[in-house]
């Protein structure tokens, strides 16, 4: 203890009994006296209660009287009644910072129950505060302005309340929803308990009252970014969320007729379907549409490398809309029958539709649709270009090119070698899975939209690339790749080896072939499925493929394969030629038996040749079809070291300024779509080049890319993919098409298992439907800066998701619903008009069970009560009496609360209705009938506690009573408004008896069930609360700030700038001229991270100084302190 | 006190969340060791380790920083400059044979009351096994003023 007086400072020291709470534990009188003994305590007194007026007039009296010029009061903690006895410091005429408390309640009587300890440590509070206090300086607040707007968060009847309130009150508000509508919760709600009000009717209006208030500034499908500032000056930055439809819309609902999509409505929470351009409910404030669209495309878009608009011609198809489908195909796709019979679609492979059960057949949809309306149109170029480009290569990816120059207007002419148009269409793909009337009507479609053709022409021959640069402004070549490798050993050179890229050709072309009967195919690709599928057809008796691995590894497609060996075709795995033997014919063939080794790069099992293996099978003819490669030498372009011409990964251009090269002639063996996109990402280089736009920006997404979509699999109902139908064997011997194309019906319900990934679907309908003009696809995300006084956060809650309780079936068993699920089901606006129906929509249930507390007082999810299940389960059991009087109801409850007014009664009055209330929790929901009376019944197992016995009781329909939940993101939502939130997730209030809306952060308030569990007259006394409070501050106009902030002491400062980058508010400035650094004193919060890091000790932190906080420390441990420095101290 | 040896230990609690467990602690009966004398700072990050040292130099047997958990700083990022702080102080304290239990970080919000009460006593009974930490013999030298570590170096 110090007993030196050095500071010359007149202390008063003031402990407080707190009735039994502290004088209980800690010898007060005891303390009181002991304090006496430090040199500075001038005066040290007890009191019954401190905070009582007696209290603080003692305090004021002393100073006043006795002369005191500093106070401390022992009692309990500081958040407590700091304040109150500043200001009897001040009444008593001392600055209010020359006071200081010591903690002996929170810190010392209740948290142990040693006398001695306690009172031990009371001693070394009560001193360390002495002397600290002997060190205080006087202070004053600091005054801040408040800004009279204020910003309320979140749109239900909470923040409706409060905006009206302060709004009514001539105050600017601007009210933040995430969601398109105000309305919450509470909008999802048929009836409110216990007076059984229409809540859409008692909202609605107070809804209508925002919409339309001049104050109020709706902010909705928008979301609050940042937060900066403090109490008076909040600067929020708000996220305009898209919404693709402007202020123009007057909620006709045009659009939302004819949108192809239907996904599960967020309002009718899973028993309703929306469209992707939709309005959550009829009443909506704004009444505005809003599109849901993510910003990634749909998974099969994205993963398609001409990012066809598979998702939007599905969803047409699914409506019958195949005019509109087909224009939707056309405009992406000139060869879109084509595609839809040949193409590889990788857009199944990443279909999200395959993460429930299977991809869904896209491809074949789209032959659907093309097959279906049968004649269509390419789209014609609005205006004429001058500029001709020359393209090289009639396949696939010359034909993309030239469609999407041609749409620009430009002139395009193509070269072919070949008699005819189509390239590895026409000569690689068999007619028997591509009919050549097909591909001849699809090269008319872009012959008539006035591309030319000039075939016969090979270029290096017919003529040279030189040539073409000077007739034409630019020139795409994509000449393919059309040469066969060879395998490489002995006798391949005989007659009757044939390469099956040119016998495929000389199949298709007519030209005479001299095939045998036994026929080995050497390779594991499509080609090789074409090859031996082809030899079949035109005769030959057995065929053999030949391939090196295994059938996992086998890159021919599966369906493929399984058609081939459907006709007859045998495969031999893990098998390799070794060499030809001959006499200048073929008669025999050497294989090798293999096995698999290590992956190699492509990431397949290497083949592993087996010695001694060997053995001989005779044959006529070995086709070899191990893959193309492209024959450049007449191009005279540069190549890379595969041999393959060189061009710029991104536009395409070679060597020449002027020539830009794609497809198989650049990547090698390709798919159609792959060989399609670079056609498409040539003719959009080309397009840059004439328009003189930069080469290179935004081309991020041309080709096949990832979509970051996550899709909601849970629940989905599993739809096995549709099969396409074909031909029987026995037609199979000409070369007639195979696959015949989905029936109508087929095809209905396979676009039907659409997921919908990306919600809006892109086929643009609505656009042509709305006659303001108020859809703009052009529209971006917006952000907008807000200057604010004070902040109301009322976020609300979401519904405890009952699927975390397996046992009580939700999800898993049709007629379990939640408690929303059934608010919606009983409103008459909802999607079964008022009905009360099992999930089938016909059945009205005859038996209806009312989980209680589903979710809630449960350790094993949320440990409290959700306050308001009891009441809205008894409503329940209302409603159903109400809409079926027959019905028998079962209220399942723990213990029935019904605090409030009104509630008992209505309790009472459902017990005289009949329902039967059984005490106990519900164990298990199964529908596994026990006896042949419980089939087809959902069984509630529970232990009715009051008569202690296990029940099993037979219903059709469960509700559970799910309880309250913070929203998912509270925690999130805590940071951005520095309030903090408790385990739960609920938003801490100040004080949780006296300040209930306010929160640690001065000018930011908490309403309504974001703190925690609610009914609505609870909320919106909150709201009305929050509301009041800031209108008090906004009344005020000034409020007073704490001192507590950091200054630098311009001599001492070495300008290290140490200081600068550790301040979180950016509030130290380093001054060049001076080369110091200065705190900016309104920008501080007065944390004191920069007093604690200053090497010269120049910062001090007002009412935090280091000699306040050593002389603390050094006081508290006046019982340890070692001799020399109690001498120092 | 008696000749029994109970530790004491400095604590320095922030004033959003821990001070609150603090009090929150006290507020719901919790009982624990009595042996933390609690120091308010506004925020962790105030924590000067020149407090640290003085609370030793003094007579404490340990030290007890504790904040917001990381994330949850009512100044941002205070807290993790603490933690940075920290580490360092701590090679320091090691290098003069100050026993790793004796400063100890905390993360506490202000409804952890209990997460605070049963920190303080495991942090008791560890400085009851170690024993006093008689600064005055351990760190400095005959002469008062050099560390005996650095004498032996």
């Amino acid at each position: 203890m110090n007993n030196s007086k050095e500071q010359n400072e007149k202390v008063g020291v003031y402990i407080c009994r707190c009735g039994s709470n502290i004088a209980g534990i800690i010898d007060v009188e005891g303390v009181a006296k002991w304090a006496e003994g430090n040199a500075n305590v001038e005066v040290s007194r007890e009191n019954q209660f401190m905070c009582s007026s007696t209290g603080q007039e003692l305090i004021e009296n002393d100073i006043k009287e006795i002369g005191l010029t500093r106070v401390v009061v022992a009692s309990c903690s500081p958040h407590m009644h700091e304040k109150t006895f500043r200001e009897a410091t001040e009444r008593g005429g001392l600055n209010p910072y020359l006071f200081e408390m010591a903690n002996i309640r929170e810190h010392g009587s209740w948290a142990t129950n040693d006398k001695e300890a306690a009172t031990q440590k009371a001693k070394s509070l009560i001193n360390a505060a002495v002397e600290r206090v002997v060190h205080h300086q006087p202070l004053d607040k600091i005054p801040v302005d408040i800004n009279p707007a204020t910003l309320v968060v979140g749109g239900g009847i909470t923040g409706i309340t409060a905006a009206l309130e302060l709004a009514e009150g001539g105050n600017k508000v601007y009210l933040v929803d995430k969601e398109p509508s105000i309305g919450g919760h509470m909008a999802q709600i048929d009836k409110t308990f216990p007076t059984l009000d229409c809540s859409a009717c008692i909202l609605t209006p107070k809804m209508s009252d925002v919409g339309n208030h001049p104050n109020i500034e709706l902010m909705t499908y928008s979301e609050v970014e940042s937060v900066d500032g403090y109490i008076g000056n909040f600067s929020v930055a708000v996220t305009k969320k898209t919404s693709y439809v402007n202020d123009k819309c007057t909620a006709c609902s045009d659009c939302e007729e004819i949108c192809p999509v239907s996904v599960s409505s967020e309002f009718d929470v899973g028993i309703g379907t929306r469209t992707a351009i939709y309005r959550p409910f009829p009443q909506a404030i704004p009444n505005t549409y809003t599109l849901s669209k993510t910003t990634d495309d749909s998974q099969c878009v994205a993963g398609c490398p001409i990012h066809q608009n598979a998702h939007g011609y599905i969803s047409l198809i699914a409506q019958g809309k195949y005019e509109e489908a087909v224009g939707l195909i056309v405009a992406d796709n000139p060869l879109p029958g084509i595609c839809g019979r040949a193409c590889a679609h990788l857009c199944e492979d990443v279909c999200d539709r395959g993460n429930v059960d299977e991809p869904i057949s896209i491809a074949y949809l789209k032959r659907f649709a093309m097959d279906k309306v049968g004649d269509y149109e390419l789209q014609r170029p609005e205006n004429e270009q001058k500029q001709r480009v020359g393209i090289v290569g009639a396949g696939p990816s010359g034909l993309a090119c030239a469609y999407d120059l041609r749409k620009n207007g430009y002139q395009v002419k193509i070269f072919d070698a070949l008699p005819t148009a189509g390239g590895m269409l026409t000569v690689g793909i068999p007619e028997y899975r591509l009919p050549k009337e097909q591909l001849e009507k699809e090269i008319g479609k872009i012959k008539d939209i006035g591309v030319e053709f000039k075939l016969n022409t090979k270029i290096g021959q017919d003529i040279t690339l030189k040539e073409l640069e000077k007739q034409f402004d630019a020139v795409y070549v994509a000449t393919g790749a059309h040469e066969e490798r060879k395998i490489g050993i002995p006798g391949e050179n005989q007659d009757g080896v044939l390469s099956g890229i040119k016998f495929l050709r000389d199949v298709r072309l007519g030209n005479k072939i001299n095939l045998g009967e036994n026929i080995i195919v050497v390779g594991g690709g499509d080609s090789a499925i074409d090859t031996a599928r082809t030899a079949k057809r035109l005769g030959a008796k057995n065929v053999t493929i030949v391939y090196r691995r295994s059938r996992k590894e086998m890159p021919a497609a599966f369906y493929e394969i399984e058609e081939a060996m459907y006709e007859g075709i045998s495969i031999e795995f893990l098998t390799n030629p070794v060499s030809v033997n001959g006499n200048n014919k073929v008669q025999e063939v050497t294989l090798q038996r293999m096995k698999l080794g290590t992956p190699d790069d492509s990431g397949r099992r290497r083949p592993i040749p087996i010695e001694g293996s060997e053995f001989d099978v005779p044959c006529d003819n070995i086709i070899i079809t191990i893959g193309q490669r492209p024959d450049i030498g007449p191009l005279l372009l540069k190549t890379n070291k595969w041999g393959s011409v060189e061009v710029d990964q991104v536009t395409l251009q070679t060597s020449r300024k002027k020539v830009f090269a794609g497809g198989d002639c650049v990547v090698g063996p390709d798919t159609i779509v792959g060989a399609m996109a670079q056609g498409k990402t040539a003719a959009e280089s080309i397009h840059r080049m004439f328009q003189k736009l930069d080469m290179y920006e935004g081309r991020e997404k041309e080709g096949a890319y990832y979509s970051n979509i996550k899709v909601d699999l849970d629940g989905r109902v599993i739809a096995k993919r549709a099969r396409i139908p074909t031909i029987p064997l026995e037609e199979r011997d000409g070369f007639k098409e195979v696959n015949l194309g989905f029936t109508e019906e087929q095809a209905q319900r396979e676009a039907n298992r659409c997921l919908h990934c990306s919600i809006c679907c892109d086929c643009h309908l609505c656009e042509t439907v709305c006659q303001p003009n108020a859809i703009d696809y052009s529209m971006e995300e917006e952000t907008v800066f807000l200057s604010v006084g004070n902040i109301i956060v009322a976020t609300g809650y979401q519904l405890f998701d009952s699927r975390r309780i397996p046992q009580y079936g939700y999800g898993r068993l049709d007629n379990v619903f939640t408690s929303f699920e059934f608010e919606r089901m009983i409103t008459a606006s909802g999607p079964t008009e008022g009905h009360i129906v099992l999930r089938d929509r016909k059945t009205e249930p005859k038996r209806v069970a009312i989980v209680h507390c589903v979710g809630s007082r449960d350790l094993n999810y949320n440990e409290y009560c959700s306050k308001v299940c009891c009441m809205y389960s008894i409503k329940f059991a209302h409603l159903v009496h109400e809409h079926l009087p027959n019905a028998e109801v079962y209220n399942l409850y723990i213990d029935m609360r019904t605090p409030g007014k009104g509630y008992e009664e209505f309790y009472h009055r459902l017990l005289e209705e009949g329902t039967h209330f059984i005490r106990g929790r519900v164990a298990e929901i199964s529908d596994a009938a026990s006896q042949p009376e419980e089939e087809g019944k959902l069984m509630v197992q529970v232990e009715n506690t009051l008569i202690g016995k296990q029940q099993r009781i037979p219903v059709d329909m469960v509700i559970l009573s799910a309880g309250m939940e913070a929203q998912a993101d509270s925690a999130e939502v805590s940071h951005l408004f520095k309030m903090g939130c408790d385990s739960s997730g609920f938003f801490n209030e100040r004080h949780p008896k006296l300040a209930p809306v306010a929160t640690m952060t001065e000018g930011v308030f908490i309403a309504g069930a974001c703190q925690g569990p609610k009914d609505i007259p609870d909320s919106v006394a909150q709201g009305g609360a929050a509301a009041s409070q800031v209108a008090s501050l906004i009344g005020q106009g000034t409020v007073m700030m704490e001192p507590v902030r950091a200054s630098i002491r311009e001599d001492d400062c070495s300008g290290c700038r140490i200081c600068n980058n550790l301040c979180p508010y950016s509030a130290i400035e380093f001054i060049v001229d001076d080369e110091v650094s200065e705190v900016i004193t309104a920008l501080c919060q007065g944390c004191g991270t920069c007093v604690a890091a200053c090497p010269s000790n120049a910062i001090d932190g007002a009412h935090f100084t280091n000699i306040q906080v050593i002389s603390q420390l050094q006081g508290m441990l006046w019982d340890v302190q070692p001799e020399p420095e109690k001498a120092n101290a | 006190m008696s000749d029994h040896y109970e530790p004491v230990i400095v604590g320095f609690l922030c004033n959003w969340c821990s001070y609150r467990a603090a009090d929150l602690a006290g507020t719901s009966r919790i009982k624990y060791a009595p042996n933390m004398r609690a120091i308010r700072v506004m925020c962790s990050g105030r924590v000067d380790p020149q407090f640290v040292l003085t609370a030793f130099i003094n007579g404490a047997d340990g030290v007890l920083i504790a904040g917001c958990h990381p994330g949850e700083c009512h100044y941002v990022n205070g807290n993790i400059k603490t933690m940075r702080r920290f580490l360092l102080l701590k090679k320091t304290l090691t290098q003069w044979g100050i026993e790793d239990e004796r400063v100890q970080l905390l993360w506490a919000s202000a409804s952890e009351g209990i997460h605070l009460a049963e920190k303080v006593n495991a942090m008791t009974e560890e400085l009851r096994a170690l024993g006093p930490l008689r600064w005055h013999e351990k760190v400095l030298g005959e002469n008062g003023k050099v560390p005996v570590a650095v004498k032996e170096a």
